[in-house]
């Protein structure tokens, strides 16, 4: 997805795990992927610059879409598909 | 994976515990063996108070306010998060126990599943497909 896409995402559950270090946004998202539904979406918020690149591949493992990440100021949103 | 986890120092252990949630959200099963020094680590009595660290010992201080400032879990409560997580056994080696008078399961915080010989870890080993050391 382009930024101006990711811009204008509903999320369906958004997890703030920006008061965490890594692995901390991960397990996040680990816990919360189980309450949404398989093509709902979630956002994980994180100032942890090595989520961006855990979440992409966490996401390859487990099935899910890797839909982008959108820079904010001070973190970053990452957003997936179930 | 197994994990033959030596060490008894907080930076040590906090490094297997960040290991241990990067296996637990790829849904690892992880089997750790707790030899010599981690068997202190892991005595009740010892568990929240030991702040030896191993590397790096002049910056002690700077370390231990690091894990606070970055609000860290303690190793404890990352190895409690992963064995939440996923399945993950802690067995405790029989004789690292005796060394540190540990004789009985209930002599070690609750993570410890149950005191092993050296046998297990070699099954565990050569049936894993990662296998650490620390």
């Amino acid at each position: 997805m382009t930024q101006e896409e990711l811009a204008t995402l509903t999320a369906d559950k958004t997890v703030d795990a920006r008061g965490t270090s890594c692995p901390g946004p991960l397990l996040a998202a680990k816990k919360a992927i189980v309450e949404i539904d398989k093509g709902q979406i979630m956002e994980v918020l994180s100032a942890d610059e090595g989520t961006r690149r855990d979440i992409p591949k966490w996401c390859t493992k487990k099935g899910y879409e890797y839909l982008g990440t959108l820079d904010e100021s001070g973190y970053f949103k990452i957003f997936l598909r179930k | 994976m197994t994990l033959a986890l030596f060490s008894g120092s907080v930076d040590k252990l906090t490094a297997a515990g960040v290991i241990l949630g990067g296996a637990a959200a790829e849904d690892m099963d992880v089997e750790i063996f707790v030899l010599l020094q981690a068997a202190f680590a892991f005595k009740k009595e010892n568990a929240m108070t030991n702040e030896r660290v191993a590397e790096i010992t002049d910056k002690q201080d700077e370390f231990l306010a690091s894990l606070k400032r970055l609000n860290a879990p303690h190793w404890t409560e990352a190895f409690r998060n992963a064995k939440e997580m996923t399945n993950v056994k802690i067995h405790i080696c029989g004789f690292a126990g005796k060394v540190w008078h540990g004789e009985k399961l209930e002599d070690f915080i609750d993570l410890a599943d149950d005191i092993c010989g050296i046998g297990e870890y070699m099954t565990a080993a050569e049936e894993s497909d990662i296998n650490l050391f620390i």
